[in-house]
């Protein structure tokens, strides 16, 4: 098992690397700002100001001191309600993307260590599954599960596993034909202990890399599935519904629908450098040539 | 002088620190001649290549010296004046034919675009590729421009390379290791075949290697290097037959030979320093090392002195005094043990079925091994010898019950395992552990040393485990395998080659099995490292009583190890006996062929011999 020096090099390491660092700022703001959500928000996210409707932010004429950002056809808080939509963002990013690494994970471990038939089921039904475009599947889906933010994550789940599984899959490949994973066996260990002990260790940097790429599509996926009205109540802040609410008045108040852009934008591009990143610092046969190159 | 360097040093900055990778190096290659570079890996050896090709890793320059080509200075050269000399009055053969060559275009092609760029006609390629492949003995040479690489063996690839770097008539060769990535016949072939062209041609010759012996073969003056120094410089045959220096006497020692009596490998601890420690060192690089160092050594660095006309060393003591030889301890063959085989194969085959075709009808099964018969005593070391592709990995595999034999019968202990299944697999675990062949690949990078060699102890049969007892039995392992205790919570990673196959021959002797099983465990090694490593084997056989299966292609070392012998060639054995009766009078013509590869130390007899 990786020692926790050996995490601490690898932790430092990443945090020297600049896609890393800034991917880590933004998704560390992020949680911040979800978790202070009802300390931080200027005003009740539900709360209705029919008076001060469609306001723009408040540096621009007409703007509002009382709303930050603005106002929408209803004169909610724009600003309060992004904020609170970054509470159903990263919820349905973490718990989606965990829920599908997991499955995929177990599925890749599973085909990529014992192949044969096992392998072959599995990676048929990757092909199969992955044939399907993506957001069909999850609108056929949702009709089957029923609305609902908690359906959307299961929906990720059942999609987004086989991303993880062709992966992760190809990584067992190669790791199992390491003499070491031989010579666990040829010690006494059991299967089980040998997909826990040797290979599980090797694929974590894949694994965490794959997860934070993925945690980016998981609040694509939601913002898409509120826009259309299959996740959250539409009263709910989410991003997707305040780009839905703002679609009829995008003309008179562009930046209704601009700043929930923005904020999935960012978030998303947090995600991905962060993944990317990782890819570079996490890479264990990158950390076999730094080590042989320092000898 | 074709090719000379003077004062030539390399500096680096490693972990802040600045380090001369290469120090004050002098040579000189004249026209016609061959200077053959000995070093192990770290040595410096390749660096020269490197220099020449202005393609030093990141950091490392040129601070000192100069390499003078017909009286040009190659390191002052723009890389455009040198692209001119390079491939036309300059030519490499590499190490690797196989990478070298481009996979998707014919040899036509390549050797074509090659001629193309040393100015010759469109319409004289032709007459002079086939002219350049007769020359490498290459047959039929019409058919062979039409095909692609890799439709040919790594020995016929590197032909073709010595064709093209010979082709242009260039002034200077350089062949880096050129014969190391080939099987053992064919090596001795390729050697004869850059020899013979360099003689023709009257071409002067860089040849860069790892083994003193090929370098005395085909080199006319041999440079030693180690840790980046010229330790020894001198005509070939007096650097094989009367090293002064104390490396160059070890390296030579470190080889067990062929023929006469066997003494025990005189061997040097540690291995060579790695470029980030040498500041360290402040007096003599191979002091720490060294056998006969005295207090100077430590503190002042050794000049390079001429002992001898043309013959120059880089010690002090071994100028002056007459080297006195080490004692030799005498090694007597060990007699094949009386008793019942532990291990026994009868008529073992296994048989790769063919892909299916979409029909689901199988293509013809290829044949890893066709047939096998051997058993191993307690306490008696088998060498099975061989050449890429014999089978004798697989049989390896079919021993360990990695792979299950298509026919045949295994029996361990006079119990049937044959059949590689749960039971088969507990009766190995008491009898029979392997050594892989690759430490890189054997040992778990994300694993302490201590968890590695005690590994087996985390099975769930063998009781106990806990911590403090992994670690004392961790200890006594690496005791055993001469490895020092701080080892224990270091990664692999921070290992040298050398030890990392220690851990690994420790890992095996975890569970204290009988009977090992090494699958070309010190192949990949240095010759000095190597040596210890050898000696560690015998070691532990009369320690433990221990029994092996030693697979190898080198046939010195399985002399040197083991009573046993069956030779294997394309999945048969062709030959099985006492080691020192199927070596002194070989009765199949493969073993022949594998014991004349082997250069002799005598250098009066000739080789590599003509029918090769």
């Amino acid at each position: 098992m990786p020692s926790s020096h050996r995490w601490r090099k690898l932790l430092a390491r990443s945090l020297r690397d600049r896609a890393v660092l800034a991917g880590l700022i933004i998704v560390a703001a992020l949680v911040l700002i979800a978790a202070l959500a009802p300390w931080i928000s200027p005003n009740d996210p539900q709360e209705q100001d029919l008076l001060a409707t469609l306001l723009p932010p408040r540096w621009m004429a007409g703007g509002d001191v009382r709303y930050p950002l603005g106002t929408d056809t209803l004169g909610r808080c724009t600003a309060s309600r992004l904020i609170y939509g970054a509470r159903i963002a990263l919820y349905v990013a973490t718990i989606a993307a965990s829920g599908a690494m997991l499955l995929g994970t177990l599925l890749a471990l599973l085909a990529g260590y014992f192949g044969g038939w096992v392998d072959w089921v599995i990676s048929r039904a990757v092909d199969i599954w992955m044939s399907f475009p993506p957001v069909v599947l999850a609108m056929i889906l949702l009709v089957g599960l029923g609305t609902g933010v908690n359906k959307v994550i299961l929906a990720i789940v059942l999609i987004d596993w086989t991303r993880f599984c062709r992966v992760v899959r190809s990584e067992v490949l190669l790791v199992r034909t390491r003499d070491y994973v031989a010579a666990a066996r040829l010690a006494g260990l059991s299967h089980l202990r040998i997909m826990v002990g040797e290979i599980t260790p090797a694929i974590i940097p894949l694994v965490i890399t794959l997860m934070s790429i993925e945690m980016g599509i998981a609040v694509i996926v939601e913002a898409i599935m509120s826009f259309v009205g299959l996740s959250v109540e539409p009263d709910v802040a989410a991003w997707g519904v305040l780009i839905a609410d703002a679609r009829q008045t995008m003309h008179q108040a562009p930046w209704g629908a601009l700043l929930p852009v923005l904020a999935i934008f960012i978030t998303v591009l947090g995600f991905n450098l962060l993944g990317s990143g990782l890819r570079r610092t996490l890479d264990a046969r990158l950390d076999v040539a730094r080590a042989e190159a320092a000898r | 002088m074709t090719l000379a360097a003077t004062g030539l040093t390399v500096s680096a900055t490693i972990g802040g620190r600045r380090v001369d990778v290469l120090r004050d190096i002098d040579f000189a290659v004249g026209a016609g001649k061959v200077l053959g570079l000995v070093g192990e890996s770290g040595a410096g050896k390749s660096m020269i290549g490197r220099i020449l090709s202005q393609t030093l890793p990141e950091g490392f320059t040129v601070s000192a010296g100069a390499l003078s080509f017909g009286g040009v200075d190659l390191v002052q050269q723009s890389p455009a004046q040198l692209r001119s000399l390079l491939g036309d009055r300059i030519t490499f053969i590499p190490q690797e034919p196989l990478s070298a060559l481009n996979p998707l275009q014919t040899i036509a092609a390549q050797f074509g675009e090659h001629l193309g760029r040393l100015g010759i006609a469109a319409r004289d390629r032709r007459g002079k590729m086939l002219t350049a492949l007769v020359e490498v003995r290459l047959e039929a040479p019409e058919r062979l421009l039409e095909r692609y690489p890799f439709q040919l063996s790594g020995g016929m690839c590197q032909r073709v390379l010595i064709a093209m770097a010979f082709a242009g008539n260039p002034t200077l060769v350089i062949a880096d290791e050129p014969t190391t990535a080939l099987d053992v016949s064919t090596q001795a072939t390729i050697a004869g075949i850059i020899r013979r062209m360099q003689y023709e041609h009257g071409t002067s010759l860089l040849f860069i290697t790892h083994d003193l012996r090929l370098a005395a073969r085909v080199a006319d003056e041999i440079l030693v290097l180690y840790a980046g120094e010229v330790v020894e410089r001198g005509p070939a045959r007096r650097i094989l037959e009367a090293p002064r220096h104390p490396y160059a006497r070890a390296l030579k020692a470190a080889n067990p030979p062929l023929k006469g009596p066997l003494v025990r490998l005189a061997t040097l601890p540690d291995q060579m320093p790695s470029v980030a420690t040498l500041p360290d060192l402040k007096g003599c690089r191979f002091a720490p090392r060294c056998p006969s160092r005295n207090a100077a050594c430590e503190t002042s660095q050794p000049k390079l002195r001429e002992f001898e006309v043309g013959h120059v060393v880089r010690c002090a003591p071994a100028c002056e005094a007459d080297v006195q030889a080490a004692p030799a301890v005498a090694r007597t063959p060990s007699p094949t043990p009386a008793g019942a085989p532990i291990l026994d194969l009868q008529a073992v085959a296994k048989h790769y079925a063919g892909p299916r075709n979409w029909l689901g009808k199988r293509a013809a099964a290829t044949v890893a091994v066709a047939r096998v018969d051997l058993s191993v005593r307690a306490g008696e070391f088998v060498g099975v010898v061989g050449e890429s592709g014999s089978g004798k990995s697989t049989v390896a595999r079919l021993i360990m019950g990695l792979e299950r034999p298509t026919s045949g019968r295994i029996t361990l202990d006079g119990r049937d395992v044959t059949a590689a299944d749960t039971s088969a697999r507990l009766i190995r675990l008491d009898a029979l552990q392997m050594v892989f062949q690759d430490p890189q690949s054997a040992l778990n990078p994300r694993r302490r040393i201590e968890r590695i060699v005690t590994q087996a102890l985390e099975a769930k049969r063998n009781t106990g485990g806990g911590n403090a007892e992994r670690h004392q039995r961790a200890r006594t392992l690496l005791a055993e395998t001469g490895l020092p205790p701080d080892l224990l919570d270091r990664y692999p990673a921070q290992l040298s080659g050398g030890q990392k196959q220690r851990v690994n021959i420790a890992r095996a002797l975890c569970v204290t099995p009988r009977l090992l099983v090494a699958d070309e465990i010190v192949s990949g090694l240095d010759v000095s490292v190597q040596a210890q490593i050898l000696n560690l084997l015998l070691d532990l056989r009369q320690a433990r009583g221990i029994g092996m299966v030693f697979i190898s292609h080198d046939l010195t070392v399985v002399r040197y190890l083991c009573s046993r012998v069956i030779v294997m060639h394309r999945g048969e054995v062709v030959e099985s006996g006492e080691t020192e009766a199927v070596f002194a009078a070989p009765q199949h013509a493969y073993t022949q062929k594998l014991l004349a590869a082997v250069p002799p130390d005598d250098l009066d007899t000739p080789w590599p011999p003509e029918n090769l």
